[in-house]
């Protein structure tokens, strides 16, 4: 069960997990719109580059690479059906295989302003800023427990699944009908068992006066910092002079540009 | 959530334990399509059945948490990259598509009878919700082969996993209600 070892989320200290994760959060959708603007394959080259600072800053490059290879088939599929339309709808080579591969970079960049948020933001930074949204205490809570207690439930499960494959239980055996039957005596044992950890974890809440004060204080408090006014600086910065280069000036295509040198 | 009455602890806590459970079901699973679709064992059974248990309200609110968590380990097993595709399909496919199979337990009444009703329309609806999504975000992502048109694909991928899923949900949910173990406590 090694995947439940990645919600075992660590700690990690880097400029960009140390941003306030709202703060973040906008950062992605201006991306995400100024992606939306552009269809030509110059800016969205440069989107594309811009990314890649935040990525090595908060040393997140290898989750990243992997991230991006779960994209690779979704691209190609778009890459060619992009360049097989256009080419057959009588467009120049160049320009086909350009507004093809400006299509499949658009792709990655709205995909891979996403990553990077999530991938450098804990489910413990996230519920903190839910409660400094004043999203309901109650919601908060339920999801950063329930975040712990799915590694400690996956062992669970591996334990009853092994406990009844001890006493003659046959998972792998049988039609579909009977694979889902054989199923119940894991189920059941779960929800029990389940049933009894939400008792403990109620009597131990209760036992320190959970829900006896209305207003909750914290230990840690999701202040700005000079980085998240950064942040912000860069965001205003990128929407202003995206808004500006949309409107006013025109984008010369990589063909266009080829062809002048020559 | 009421302002009035908040909820007690007891039931917070069955919240918190049941949509991690159906978080470690989910993923743990047999077979998964590329871009999230997955069939999993019977990972809708926990949060379905607490919404049986306890009620409709509760139920919303673990399925809201259940999706919080199946993103998160979508993005683990498969990268953020397959998965998410805007703001607005992220909300839309987990938060808001998970967050309705909390509308099994809408009959408040005990018996397999309406416990598969409540099924089929919970499933049903998050069908929906896949469906929509599918024929109006991930169009403008994913081009589709052009002849089958804009709600064809999404109606097959979406439909194909779900319904294996909803088979399997059907059943694991009669035989558990037939057991009564519905009105287990300790």
């Amino acid at each position: 069960m090694s995947v439940f070892d990645g919600l075992k989320f660590r700690r990690v200290y880097s400029p960009i997990h140390n941003l306030d994760p709202r703060i973040k959060f906008i950062y992605v959708c201006a991306i995400f719109v100024i992606a939306i603007m552009f269809g030509e394959l110059l800016p969205l080259i440069v989107l594309f580059i811009m990314q890649i600072p935040f990525v090595l800053l908060a040393g997140v490059k290898r989750e990243w690479l992997r991230s991006m290879r779960g994209a690779v088939f979704l691209a190609t599929i778009i890459f060619l059906t992009n360049f097989i339309f256009a080419y057959l709808g009588a467009r120049g080579l160049g320009e086909s295989l350009e507004n093809a591969v400006a299509m499949t970079l658009r792709f990655i960049v709205l995909i891979e302003s996403f990553s990077i948020f999530f991938l450098t933001t804990s489910p413990d930074h996230l519920g903190l800023a839910l409660e400094q949204t004043r999203v309901p205490y109650e919601f908060t809570f339920a999801f950063t427990t329930a975040v712990r207690f799915v590694p400690v439930l996956a062992e669970e499960a591996q334990t009853i699944m092994d406990a009844q494959k001890a006493r003659g239980l046959e998972l792998e055996r049988g039609n579909f009908l009977k694979r889902i039957r054989n199923y119940i005596p894991i189920l059941i044992p779960l929800i029990v068992s389940a049933i009894r950890r939400s008792l403990e974890l109620a009597e131990a809440m209760e036992s320190r006066a959970w829900g006896a004060t209305k207003n909750r204080t914290n230990l840690y408090e999701l202040k700005m910092h000079k980085g998240d006014f950064v942040l912000i600086a860069v965001t205003i910065g990128i929407l202003a002079a995206a808004i500006y280069i949309r409107l006013y000036l025109p984008i010369p295509s990589i063909n266009q540009l080829l062809t002048s040198i020559s | 959530m009421n302002e009035n009455k908040s909820l007690e602890t007891r039931v917070l806590t069955e919240i918190v334990v049941f949509a991690a459970l159906s978080a470690v079901l989910y993923a743990i699973r047999p077979y998964t399509l590329p871009y999230g679709g997955s069939v999993t064992l019977g990972s809708m059974v926990p949060v379905m059945w607490l919404s049986m248990r306890r009620g409709v309200r509760v139920g919303l609110l673990a399925g809201v948490i259940f999706g919080v968590l199946a993103l998160f380990i979508d993005i683990l097993f498969l990268g953020a990259a397959s998965i998410i595709a805007s703001p607005i399909q992220v909300i839309l496919e987990y938060p808001v598509a998970f967050g309705v199979l909390g509308l099994a337990g809408i009959f408040h009444r005990k018996t397999v009878g309406f416990a598969e009703a409540g099924v089929a329309i919970s499933i049903f609806i998050k069908f929906l919700i896949h469906f929509l999504v599918g024929a109006f975000i991930w169009v403008y992502v994913y081009e589709f082969p052009p002849e089958w048109g804009q709600f064809l694909w999404p109606a097959i991928y979406n439909g194909s996993f779900l319904l294996v899923e909803y088979i399997v949900s059907a059943i694991l949910i009669a035989i558990l209600v037939k057991r009564g173990t519905l009105e287990y406590a300790l």
